[in-house]
Protein backbone atom coordinates (compact mmCIF):
# COMPACT_ATOMS: atom_id res chain seq x y z
CA UNK A 1 0.00 0.00 0.00
CA UNK A 2 1.41 3.10 -1.62
CA UNK A 3 0.37 6.72 -2.09
CA UNK A 4 0.93 7.09 -6.57
CA UNK A 5 1.91 10.06 -8.10
CA UNK A 6 -1.39 10.79 -10.64
CA UNK A 7 -2.70 13.17 -13.08
CA UNK A 8 -5.55 14.46 -11.88
CA UNK A 9 -6.37 17.46 -14.84
CA UNK A 10 -7.50 15.36 -17.27
CA UNK A 11 -10.74 13.14 -17.10
CA UNK A 12 -9.41 9.52 -15.88
CA UNK A 13 -12.96 7.59 -17.60
CA UNK A 14 -14.08 8.30 -21.24
CA UNK A 15 -17.31 10.00 -19.33
CA UNK A 16 -17.50 13.59 -18.04
CA UNK A 17 -16.23 13.95 -14.91
CA UNK A 18 -18.06 14.67 -11.72
CA UNK A 19 -16.46 18.00 -11.50
CA UNK A 20 -14.04 19.94 -14.03
CA UNK A 21 -11.88 22.64 -13.42
CA UNK A 22 -10.75 24.45 -16.47
CA UNK A 23 -7.94 26.89 -16.49
CA UNK A 24 -9.38 28.39 -13.08
CA UNK A 25 -8.17 31.51 -12.12
CA UNK A 26 -8.64 34.19 -9.07
CA UNK A 27 -7.45 37.74 -8.24
CA UNK A 28 -8.21 39.94 -5.66
CA UNK A 29 -7.56 43.49 -6.51
CA UNK A 30 -6.57 45.92 -4.02
CA UNK A 31 -5.79 49.34 -3.80
CA UNK A 32 -2.10 48.33 -3.51
CA UNK A 33 -2.60 46.00 -6.72
CA UNK A 34 -4.22 42.71 -7.54
CA UNK A 35 -2.76 39.66 -5.70
CA UNK A 36 -3.33 36.25 -7.61
CA UNK A 37 -4.82 33.37 -5.43
CA UNK A 38 -4.93 30.88 -7.65
CA UNK A 39 -2.59 30.24 -10.92
CA UNK A 40 -4.28 28.29 -13.80
CA UNK A 41 -5.86 25.37 -12.29
CA UNK A 42 -6.97 22.32 -13.48
CA UNK A 43 -9.10 19.42 -11.84
CA UNK A 44 -10.65 16.65 -12.66
CA UNK A 45 -12.86 14.79 -10.05
CA UNK A 46 -14.62 11.63 -10.88
CA UNK A 47 -17.81 10.54 -8.78
CA UNK A 48 -17.23 8.53 -5.69
CA UNK A 49 -14.30 10.15 -5.66
CA UNK A 50 -12.64 11.53 -2.11
CA UNK A 51 -10.10 14.46 -3.08
CA UNK A 52 -8.33 16.04 -0.43
CA UNK A 53 -6.35 19.33 -0.93
CA UNK A 54 -3.58 20.16 1.28
CA UNK A 55 -1.55 23.24 0.71
CA UNK A 56 0.17 26.56 2.67
CA UNK A 57 -2.05 28.63 4.39
CA UNK A 58 -2.83 31.41 2.24
CA UNK A 59 -2.81 29.26 -1.66
CA UNK A 60 -5.80 29.85 -2.42
CA UNK A 61 -7.71 25.78 -1.33
CA UNK A 62 -10.15 28.33 0.29
CA UNK A 63 -10.57 30.22 -3.03
CA UNK A 64 -10.97 27.19 -5.05
CA UNK A 65 -13.90 25.62 -2.57
CA UNK A 66 -15.13 28.80 -3.23
CA UNK A 67 -15.71 29.41 -6.96
CA UNK A 68 -16.98 25.07 -6.89
CA UNK A 69 -19.44 26.50 -4.34
CA UNK A 70 -20.08 29.39 -6.79
CA UNK A 71 -19.54 31.47 -3.92
CA UNK A 72 -16.96 33.53 -5.85
CA UNK A 73 -16.52 33.98 -9.32
CA UNK A 74 -13.45 32.96 -10.99
CA UNK A 75 -10.96 35.38 -12.75
CA UNK A 76 -10.55 33.26 -15.56
CA UNK A 77 -11.61 29.72 -16.06
CA UNK A 78 -14.49 27.48 -15.80
CA UNK A 79 -15.78 25.09 -13.55
CA UNK A 80 -18.29 22.35 -14.85
CA UNK A 81 -20.36 20.22 -12.05
CA UNK A 82 -21.83 16.56 -14.03
CA UNK A 83 -21.19 18.80 -17.58
CA UNK A 84 -22.49 22.08 -17.23
CA UNK A 85 -21.00 25.23 -15.89
CA UNK A 86 -21.47 26.61 -12.52
CA UNK A 87 -23.28 29.68 -11.94
CA UNK A 88 -23.67 30.39 -8.64
CA UNK A 89 -24.69 28.22 -5.17
CA UNK A 90 -26.64 25.50 -5.58
CA UNK A 91 -28.22 22.53 -4.17
CA UNK A 92 -26.57 19.58 -5.88
CA UNK A 93 -23.28 20.85 -3.83
CA UNK A 94 -23.87 20.85 -0.26
CA UNK A 95 -21.26 22.91 1.71
CA UNK A 96 -19.98 22.42 5.11
CA UNK A 97 -18.08 25.46 6.48
CA UNK A 98 -15.30 25.07 9.68
CA UNK A 99 -17.63 27.10 12.11
CA UNK A 100 -20.38 29.61 12.72
CA UNK A 101 -22.25 28.45 9.89
CA UNK A 102 -25.33 27.28 11.54
CA UNK A 103 -28.87 29.20 12.11
CA UNK A 104 -28.16 29.92 15.74
CA UNK A 105 -31.90 31.25 15.78
CA UNK A 106 -33.50 27.71 14.49
CA UNK A 107 -33.55 24.50 16.39
CA UNK A 108 -31.31 21.95 15.24
CA UNK A 109 -33.98 20.17 13.18
CA UNK A 110 -35.32 23.42 11.56
CA UNK A 111 -31.10 23.89 10.40
CA UNK A 112 -31.27 20.26 8.66
CA UNK A 113 -34.94 20.75 7.52
CA UNK A 114 -33.79 24.29 6.18
CA UNK A 115 -32.26 22.69 2.85
CA UNK A 116 -35.11 20.23 1.97
CA UNK A 117 -37.87 23.28 2.88
CA UNK A 118 -35.97 25.66 0.49
CA UNK A 119 -35.80 23.30 -1.88
CA UNK A 120 -39.74 22.59 -2.07
CA UNK A 121 -40.73 20.16 0.61
CA UNK A 122 -43.24 21.00 3.08
CA UNK A 123 -42.46 21.29 6.31
CA UNK A 124 -43.32 18.04 7.65
CA UNK A 125 -41.42 15.92 5.09
CA UNK A 126 -38.50 18.79 5.60
CA UNK A 127 -38.62 18.40 9.16
CA UNK A 128 -39.02 14.09 8.34
CA UNK A 129 -36.06 13.68 6.65
CA UNK A 130 -34.27 16.08 8.76
CA UNK A 131 -34.71 13.75 11.89
CA UNK A 132 -33.54 11.13 9.54
CA UNK A 133 -29.99 12.82 9.35
CA UNK A 134 -29.87 14.10 12.87
CA UNK A 135 -30.73 10.22 13.39
CA UNK A 136 -27.71 9.20 10.89
CA UNK A 137 -24.80 11.60 13.04
CA UNK A 138 -26.46 10.35 16.46
CA UNK A 139 -27.87 13.56 17.03
CA UNK A 140 -31.52 12.94 17.18
CA UNK A 141 -32.11 13.36 21.12
CA UNK A 142 -30.89 17.08 20.29
CA UNK A 143 -33.26 18.44 17.42
CA UNK A 144 -35.14 20.87 19.66
CA UNK A 145 -32.15 22.66 20.69
CA UNK A 146 -30.38 25.52 19.51
CA UNK A 147 -27.09 25.13 17.94
CA UNK A 148 -25.35 27.14 20.65
CA UNK A 149 -26.14 24.70 23.00
CA UNK A 150 -24.14 21.64 21.51
CA UNK A 151 -20.61 21.42 21.63
CA UNK A 152 -18.20 21.94 18.80
CA UNK A 153 -18.18 18.58 17.79
CA UNK A 154 -22.18 18.30 17.68
CA UNK A 155 -22.00 21.54 15.72
CA UNK A 156 -19.86 20.39 13.04
CA UNK A 157 -22.49 17.00 13.08
CA UNK A 158 -25.12 19.00 12.49
CA UNK A 159 -23.32 21.04 9.66
CA UNK A 160 -22.57 17.77 8.07
CA UNK A 161 -26.35 16.51 8.67
CA UNK A 162 -27.61 20.27 7.16
CA UNK A 163 -25.14 19.58 4.28
CA UNK A 164 -26.67 16.52 2.98
CA UNK A 165 -30.34 16.91 3.65
CA UNK A 166 -31.02 17.85 0.07
CA UNK A 167 -29.34 14.42 -0.95
CA UNK A 168 -26.71 16.38 -3.12
CA UNK A 169 -24.34 14.03 -4.86
CA UNK A 170 -21.37 16.40 -3.97
CA UNK A 171 -20.16 17.83 -0.77
CA UNK A 172 -17.41 20.22 0.03
CA UNK A 173 -16.22 21.10 2.93
CA UNK A 174 -13.89 23.57 3.93
CA UNK A 175 -11.74 22.67 7.13
CA UNK A 176 -14.79 21.22 8.73
CA UNK A 177 -12.54 19.83 11.78
CA UNK A 178 -10.12 22.29 12.02
CA UNK A 179 -11.22 23.94 15.39
CA UNK A 180 -11.96 20.70 16.96
CA UNK A 181 -9.89 18.70 19.56
CA UNK A 182 -8.21 15.82 18.57
CA UNK A 183 -10.74 13.01 20.17
CA UNK A 184 -13.68 14.66 18.86
CA UNK A 185 -11.88 15.21 15.51
CA UNK A 186 -11.14 11.86 14.88
CA UNK A 187 -14.70 10.46 15.94
CA UNK A 188 -15.77 12.79 12.89
CA UNK A 189 -13.41 11.45 10.93
CA UNK A 190 -14.40 7.85 10.98
CA UNK A 191 -17.89 9.28 11.18
CA UNK A 192 -17.75 10.92 7.71
CA UNK A 193 -15.54 7.98 6.40
CA UNK A 194 -18.48 5.82 7.03
CA UNK A 195 -21.19 8.27 5.51
CA UNK A 196 -18.89 8.40 2.48
CA UNK A 197 -18.45 4.36 1.95
CA UNK A 198 -22.49 4.37 2.32
CA UNK A 199 -23.70 7.01 0.64
CA UNK A 200 -21.06 7.10 -2.35
CA UNK A 201 -20.63 11.14 -2.35
CA UNK A 202 -18.44 13.29 -3.90
CA UNK A 203 -16.23 14.84 -1.99
CA UNK A 204 -14.04 18.47 -2.18
CA UNK A 205 -12.32 18.58 1.10
CA UNK A 206 -10.43 21.03 2.07
CA UNK A 207 -7.60 20.67 5.04
CA UNK A 208 -3.89 21.64 6.33
CA UNK A 209 -3.93 17.97 8.00
CA UNK A 210 -1.54 15.60 6.15
CA UNK A 211 -3.01 12.76 8.49
CA UNK A 212 -6.54 13.87 8.40
CA UNK A 213 -5.82 13.70 3.70
CA UNK A 214 -4.51 10.86 4.22
CA UNK A 215 -6.84 8.67 6.17
CA UNK A 216 -9.72 10.42 4.24
CA UNK A 217 -8.79 11.24 0.77
CA UNK A 218 -8.81 8.33 -2.12
CA UNK A 219 -6.91 11.45 -4.22
CA UNK A 220 -5.09 13.74 -2.37
CA UNK A 221 -3.43 17.45 -3.97
CA UNK A 222 -0.42 19.53 -2.90
CA UNK A 223 -0.84 22.89 -3.40
CA UNK A 224 2.09 25.12 -3.89
CA UNK A 225 2.92 28.58 -2.27
CA UNK A 226 0.23 31.52 -3.79
CA UNK A 227 -0.48 31.31 -6.51
CA UNK A 228 -1.98 28.31 -5.82
CA UNK A 229 -1.28 25.44 -8.24
CA UNK A 230 -0.67 21.48 -8.10
CA UNK A 231 2.61 20.58 -6.81
CA UNK A 232 1.95 16.87 -6.86
CA UNK A 233 -1.18 14.55 -6.72
CA UNK A 234 -1.44 11.02 -5.85
CA UNK A 235 -3.84 8.68 -5.06
CA UNK A 236 -4.26 7.01 -2.16
CA UNK A 237 -5.23 3.58 -0.59
CA UNK A 238 -5.78 4.03 2.89
CA UNK A 239 -9.19 5.49 3.05
CA UNK A 240 -10.81 1.79 1.75
CA UNK A 241 -8.64 0.31 3.81
CA UNK A 242 -10.69 -1.87 6.20
CA UNK A 243 -7.55 -1.92 8.68
CA UNK A 244 -8.57 0.25 12.07
CA UNK A 245 -4.99 1.16 12.53
CA UNK A 246 -4.02 1.94 9.20
CA UNK A 247 -2.42 5.36 10.33
CA UNK A 248 -0.26 3.54 12.74
CA UNK A 249 0.98 1.55 9.69
CA UNK A 250 4.86 1.81 8.32
CA UNK A 251 3.17 2.44 4.45
CA UNK A 252 0.82 5.59 6.20
CA UNK A 253 4.18 6.72 8.02
CA UNK A 254 6.11 7.02 4.68
CA UNK A 255 3.39 8.49 2.87
CA UNK A 256 2.79 11.39 5.05
CA UNK A 257 6.69 11.66 5.05
CA UNK A 258 6.57 11.99 1.28
CA UNK A 259 3.51 14.60 1.28
CA UNK A 260 5.11 16.37 4.30
CA UNK A 261 8.69 17.32 2.35
CA UNK A 262 6.70 18.43 -0.57
CA UNK A 263 4.86 20.69 2.21
CA UNK A 264 7.61 21.98 3.85
CA UNK A 265 9.16 23.91 0.90
CA UNK A 266 5.93 26.14 0.12
CA UNK A 267 5.00 26.52 3.80
CA UNK A 268 8.11 28.23 4.36
CA UNK A 269 8.01 29.90 0.70
CA UNK A 270 4.44 31.04 1.86
CA UNK A 271 5.66 32.63 4.98
CA UNK A 272 8.05 34.60 3.61
CA UNK A 273 5.81 36.04 1.48
CA UNK A 274 3.85 37.05 4.76
CA UNK A 275 6.43 38.50 5.67
CA UNK A 276 7.45 40.69 2.80
CA UNK A 277 3.84 42.18 2.01
CA UNK B 1 -11.20 28.41 47.95
CA UNK B 2 -14.06 29.80 50.82
CA UNK B 3 -16.77 27.86 51.91
CA UNK B 4 -19.89 30.26 50.13
CA UNK B 5 -17.81 29.34 46.97
CA UNK B 6 -17.03 25.68 47.49
CA UNK B 7 -21.56 25.75 47.89
CA UNK B 8 -21.63 27.43 44.60
CA UNK B 9 -19.25 24.61 43.19
CA UNK B 10 -21.67 21.99 44.35
CA UNK B 11 -24.56 23.49 42.15
CA UNK B 12 -25.58 23.71 38.85
CA UNK B 13 -25.16 26.42 36.40
CA UNK B 14 -28.56 27.74 36.53
CA UNK B 15 -28.87 27.84 40.22
CA UNK B 16 -25.45 30.00 40.52
CA UNK B 17 -26.98 32.28 37.94
CA UNK B 18 -29.60 32.51 39.63
CA UNK B 19 -27.56 33.47 43.31
CA UNK B 20 -25.39 35.46 41.73
CA UNK B 21 -28.11 37.36 39.71
CA UNK B 22 -29.78 37.99 43.29
CA UNK B 23 -26.33 39.52 44.43
CA UNK B 24 -26.50 41.78 41.84
CA UNK B 25 -29.59 42.87 42.45
CA UNK B 26 -29.02 43.25 45.52
CA UNK B 27 -26.21 45.28 45.00
CA UNK B 28 -28.03 47.73 42.71
CA UNK B 29 -30.38 47.88 46.11
CA UNK B 30 -27.82 49.02 48.18
CA UNK B 31 -26.95 51.97 45.55
CA UNK B 32 -30.07 53.38 44.85
CA UNK B 33 -30.61 53.10 49.04
CA UNK B 34 -27.24 54.82 49.54
CA UNK B 35 -28.46 57.74 47.15
CA UNK B 36 -31.81 58.26 48.90
CA UNK B 37 -29.87 58.40 52.47
CA UNK B 38 -27.56 60.99 51.05
CA UNK B 39 -30.55 62.63 49.71
CA UNK B 40 -32.55 62.40 53.08
CA UNK B 41 -29.30 63.49 54.81
CA UNK B 42 -28.60 66.57 52.84
CA UNK B 43 -32.14 68.14 52.80
CA UNK B 44 -32.56 66.98 56.40
CA UNK B 45 -36.41 65.74 55.75
CA UNK B 46 -37.93 68.26 58.39
CA UNK B 47 -35.66 66.28 61.16
CA UNK B 48 -32.78 68.65 61.07
CA UNK B 49 -31.47 72.18 59.10
CA UNK B 50 -31.42 71.11 55.89
CA UNK B 51 -27.75 71.72 54.21
CA UNK B 52 -29.41 72.76 50.73
CA UNK B 53 -32.26 74.76 50.95
CA UNK B 54 -35.94 73.44 49.91
CA UNK B 55 -36.20 75.89 47.02
CA UNK B 56 -32.94 74.30 45.07
CA UNK B 57 -33.74 70.75 46.24
CA UNK B 58 -36.42 69.59 48.03
CA UNK B 59 -36.48 66.40 50.43
CA UNK B 60 -37.18 63.04 49.65
CA UNK B 61 -40.38 63.36 51.61
CA UNK B 62 -41.45 66.51 50.41
CA UNK B 63 -41.23 65.00 46.62
CA UNK B 64 -43.41 62.04 47.48
CA UNK B 65 -46.15 64.41 49.34
CA UNK B 66 -46.06 67.00 46.11
CA UNK B 67 -46.56 63.37 43.93
CA UNK B 68 -49.00 62.21 46.26
CA UNK B 69 -51.07 65.93 46.13
CA UNK B 70 -50.57 65.85 42.66
CA UNK B 71 -52.62 62.66 41.94
CA UNK B 72 -55.22 64.02 43.81
CA UNK B 73 -55.38 67.75 42.88
CA UNK B 74 -53.50 67.47 39.49
CA UNK B 75 -51.22 70.21 37.93
CA UNK B 76 -53.18 73.50 36.55
CA UNK B 77 -56.35 72.13 35.66
CA UNK B 78 -55.79 68.37 34.35
CA UNK B 79 -54.89 65.11 36.36
CA UNK B 80 -51.31 63.92 36.50
CA UNK B 81 -52.37 60.63 34.39
CA UNK B 82 -54.04 63.05 31.99
CA UNK B 83 -50.02 64.63 31.94
CA UNK B 84 -48.39 61.18 31.56
CA UNK B 85 -51.28 59.80 29.30
CA UNK B 86 -50.31 62.30 26.41
CA UNK B 87 -46.50 62.26 26.88
CA UNK B 88 -46.96 59.05 26.47
CA UNK B 89 -48.78 58.90 23.42
CA UNK B 90 -46.16 61.51 21.50
CA UNK B 91 -43.60 59.47 22.63
CA UNK B 92 -45.28 56.50 21.75
CA UNK B 93 -46.82 57.46 18.42
CA UNK B 94 -43.09 59.05 17.18
CA UNK B 95 -41.66 55.86 18.33
CA UNK B 96 -44.04 53.37 16.90
CA UNK B 97 -44.27 55.39 13.23
CA UNK B 98 -40.20 55.27 13.92
CA UNK B 99 -40.19 51.59 14.24
CA UNK B 100 -42.76 50.45 11.49
CA UNK B 101 -40.93 52.70 8.92
CA UNK B 102 -37.46 52.67 9.92
CA UNK B 103 -36.67 49.52 10.45
CA UNK B 104 -38.17 48.33 6.85
CA UNK B 105 -36.07 51.07 5.52
CA UNK B 106 -33.31 49.74 7.65
CA UNK B 107 -33.54 46.58 6.46
CA UNK B 108 -34.12 47.46 3.00
CA UNK B 109 -31.05 49.49 2.57
CA UNK B 110 -29.05 46.56 4.48
CA UNK B 111 -30.04 44.31 1.26
CA UNK B 112 -30.42 46.49 -1.65
CA UNK B 113 -27.37 48.60 -2.91
CA UNK B 114 -29.47 50.27 -5.31
CA UNK B 115 -31.82 51.14 -2.63
CA UNK B 116 -29.18 52.04 -0.22
CA UNK B 117 -27.54 54.58 -2.53
CA UNK B 118 -30.77 56.52 -2.72
CA UNK B 119 -32.09 56.50 0.57
CA UNK B 120 -29.11 56.69 2.85
CA UNK B 121 -27.47 60.13 1.63
CA UNK B 122 -30.32 61.89 2.50
CA UNK B 123 -30.62 60.30 5.95
CA UNK B 124 -27.12 60.94 6.38
CA UNK B 125 -26.79 64.55 5.51
CA UNK B 126 -30.04 65.06 8.06
CA UNK B 127 -28.83 63.16 11.10
CA UNK B 128 -26.13 65.56 12.01
CA UNK B 129 -28.97 69.17 12.22
CA UNK B 130 -29.71 69.46 15.78
CA UNK B 131 -33.65 68.70 15.83
CA UNK B 132 -34.55 70.65 18.28
CA UNK B 133 -33.44 73.62 16.30
CA UNK B 134 -36.42 72.64 13.46
CA UNK B 135 -39.16 72.85 16.00
CA UNK B 136 -39.76 76.42 14.89
CA UNK B 137 -40.18 75.22 11.55
CA UNK B 138 -41.82 71.90 12.29
CA UNK B 139 -44.49 74.70 14.27
CA UNK B 140 -45.10 76.76 11.02
CA UNK B 141 -45.22 73.32 9.11
CA UNK B 142 -47.23 71.22 10.96
CA UNK B 143 -48.97 73.92 13.61
CA UNK B 144 -48.77 73.85 17.19
CA UNK B 145 -50.96 70.41 18.01
CA UNK B 146 -49.72 66.99 18.97
CA UNK B 147 -48.37 66.49 15.13
CA UNK B 148 -45.19 68.65 15.12
CA UNK B 149 -44.54 67.13 18.69
CA UNK B 150 -44.48 63.42 17.10
CA UNK B 151 -42.09 64.64 14.43
CA UNK B 152 -39.69 66.99 16.43
CA UNK B 153 -39.11 63.42 18.51
CA UNK B 154 -39.18 60.86 15.84
CA UNK B 155 -36.92 63.27 13.85
CA UNK B 156 -33.69 62.12 15.40
CA UNK B 157 -35.03 59.05 16.08
CA UNK B 158 -35.77 57.53 12.71
CA UNK B 159 -32.59 57.57 11.12
CA UNK B 160 -30.76 55.97 14.77
CA UNK B 161 -33.10 52.94 14.10
CA UNK B 162 -33.07 53.13 10.21
CA UNK B 163 -28.85 53.15 9.97
CA UNK B 164 -28.93 50.60 13.17
CA UNK B 165 -31.15 48.86 10.93
CA UNK B 166 -29.33 49.01 8.28
CA UNK B 167 -26.10 47.68 9.69
CA UNK B 168 -27.69 44.60 11.54
CA UNK B 169 -28.66 43.33 8.11
CA UNK B 170 -25.16 43.83 6.80
CA UNK B 171 -23.10 42.39 9.28
CA UNK B 172 -24.83 39.24 8.97
CA UNK B 173 -22.29 36.54 8.67
CA UNK B 174 -21.23 35.86 4.64
CA UNK B 175 -21.26 32.23 6.12
CA UNK B 176 -24.86 32.02 6.81
CA UNK B 177 -25.77 33.64 3.83
CA UNK B 178 -23.58 31.45 1.80
CA UNK B 179 -24.74 28.65 3.87
CA UNK B 180 -28.33 29.16 3.02
CA UNK B 181 -27.91 29.99 -0.66
CA UNK B 182 -25.60 26.33 -1.33
CA UNK B 183 -29.09 24.97 0.33
CA UNK B 184 -31.07 26.33 -2.43
CA UNK B 185 -32.43 29.20 -0.30
CA UNK B 186 -34.55 31.87 -3.03
CA UNK B 187 -33.43 35.51 -1.93
CA UNK B 188 -36.75 36.04 -0.74
CA UNK B 189 -36.50 32.72 1.48
CA UNK B 190 -32.79 34.34 2.28
CA UNK B 191 -34.42 37.68 3.60
CA UNK B 192 -37.15 35.81 5.72
CA UNK B 193 -35.20 33.35 7.39
CA UNK B 194 -31.84 34.12 7.58
CA UNK B 195 -30.87 38.12 7.22
CA UNK B 196 -34.31 39.46 9.44
CA UNK B 197 -33.86 37.08 12.26
CA UNK B 198 -29.88 37.35 12.45
CA UNK B 199 -30.20 41.55 12.24
CA UNK B 200 -32.74 41.67 15.10
CA UNK B 201 -30.25 41.69 17.71
CA UNK B 202 -28.66 44.69 16.42
CA UNK B 203 -32.44 46.08 15.59
CA UNK B 204 -33.08 45.31 18.96
CA UNK B 205 -30.18 47.95 20.40
CA UNK B 206 -30.76 50.01 18.08
CA UNK B 207 -34.30 50.57 19.16
CA UNK B 208 -33.11 50.43 23.02
CA UNK B 209 -30.37 53.19 22.37
CA UNK B 210 -32.75 55.63 21.01
CA UNK B 211 -35.42 55.40 23.73
CA UNK B 212 -33.10 57.76 25.65
CA UNK B 213 -32.97 60.13 22.77
CA UNK B 214 -36.74 60.30 22.10
CA UNK B 215 -36.98 61.09 26.20
CA UNK B 216 -34.62 63.99 25.63
CA UNK B 217 -36.83 64.71 22.49
CA UNK B 218 -39.65 64.73 24.38
CA UNK B 219 -39.03 67.67 26.51
CA UNK B 220 -37.50 69.71 23.45
CA UNK B 221 -41.44 68.85 22.09
CA UNK B 222 -43.00 69.77 24.84
CA UNK B 223 -41.11 73.49 25.63
CA UNK B 224 -43.66 75.60 24.12
CA UNK B 225 -47.04 75.70 22.24
CA UNK B 226 -48.62 73.26 24.82
CA UNK B 227 -50.21 73.26 27.71
CA UNK B 228 -49.72 69.82 29.01
CA UNK B 229 -47.80 66.79 28.62
CA UNK B 230 -45.42 66.11 32.00
CA UNK B 231 -41.90 67.56 30.32
CA UNK B 232 -44.47 70.82 30.19
CA UNK B 233 -45.18 70.41 33.89
CA UNK B 234 -41.47 70.81 34.56
CA UNK B 235 -40.77 73.65 32.58
CA UNK B 236 -43.89 75.57 33.79
CA UNK B 237 -43.34 74.90 37.43
CA UNK B 238 -39.74 75.64 37.03
CA UNK B 239 -40.88 78.86 36.48
CA UNK B 240 -42.46 79.47 39.26
CA UNK B 241 -39.41 77.95 41.24
CA UNK B 242 -41.72 74.99 42.08
CA UNK B 243 -38.51 72.35 42.24
CA UNK B 244 -40.42 69.71 43.91
CA UNK B 245 -43.03 69.50 41.43
CA UNK B 246 -40.15 69.87 38.37
CA UNK B 247 -38.46 66.84 40.64
CA UNK B 248 -42.07 64.63 40.16
CA UNK B 249 -42.33 65.50 36.44
CA UNK B 250 -38.34 64.40 36.35
CA UNK B 251 -39.01 61.25 38.18
CA UNK B 252 -41.82 60.40 36.16
CA UNK B 253 -39.60 60.76 32.86
CA UNK B 254 -36.75 58.58 34.39
CA UNK B 255 -39.09 56.02 35.11
CA UNK B 256 -40.50 56.26 31.81
CA UNK B 257 -37.34 55.89 29.94
CA UNK B 258 -36.42 52.98 32.18
CA UNK B 259 -39.60 51.08 32.22
CA UNK B 260 -39.38 51.19 28.01
CA UNK B 261 -36.00 50.23 28.02
CA UNK B 262 -36.71 47.30 30.58
CA UNK B 263 -39.89 46.22 28.23
CA UNK B 264 -37.83 46.26 25.21
CA UNK B 265 -34.82 44.40 27.34
CA UNK B 266 -37.65 41.44 27.92
CA UNK B 267 -38.94 41.37 24.91
CA UNK B 268 -35.24 41.07 23.14
CA UNK B 269 -34.09 38.27 25.41
CA UNK B 270 -37.12 36.34 24.78
CA UNK B 271 -37.19 36.90 21.02
CA UNK B 272 -33.57 37.12 20.77
CA UNK B 273 -32.48 34.04 23.07
CA UNK B 274 -29.78 33.26 20.97
CA UNK B 275 -27.73 36.37 20.99
CA UNK B 276 -23.89 36.53 21.81
CA UNK B 277 -23.76 32.83 21.88
CA UNK B 278 -21.84 32.23 18.43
Amino acid sequence: MMIEPIDLRQPRHGTPPKLQVEQLSKSFGSSSGSVQALAPFDLSVEAGDFLCVVGPSGCGKTTLLNIVAGFESPTSGSVYVDGKPVTGPGADRGVVFQQGALFNWMTILDNVAFGPRSTGFSQSVARQKAMELLELVGLSAFAKKYPYQLSGGMQQRVGIARALANNPQMLLMDEPFAALDQQTRELLQEEIRSIWQRTNKTILWITHSIEEALLLATHIIVMTARPGRTKASFVSPFARSSDPHVASSMEFAAAKRTIFQLLRGEAKQAQQMEEVP
Amino acid sequence: MTAATHKLAELDDVTVQHILGRRDRRLTFLTFAAILGVWTAVTGSGLWEPLIRPMFLPSPVAVAETFWQLLQTGYQGRSLAHHVAVSLYRFATAFLICILVGVPVGLLMGTSRRIRAVVEPPIQAIRPIPKLALLPLFLIWFGIGNLSKIIVIAAPVFPLIAISSMQAVRSVSAKKIQAAQSLGASRFTIFRRILLPASLPGIFTGIRVSISIGVTMLVGAELTATSDGIAWMALTAAEYLMTNVVLVAVLIMALLGYGLDRLFLLIETSIVHWTGKD
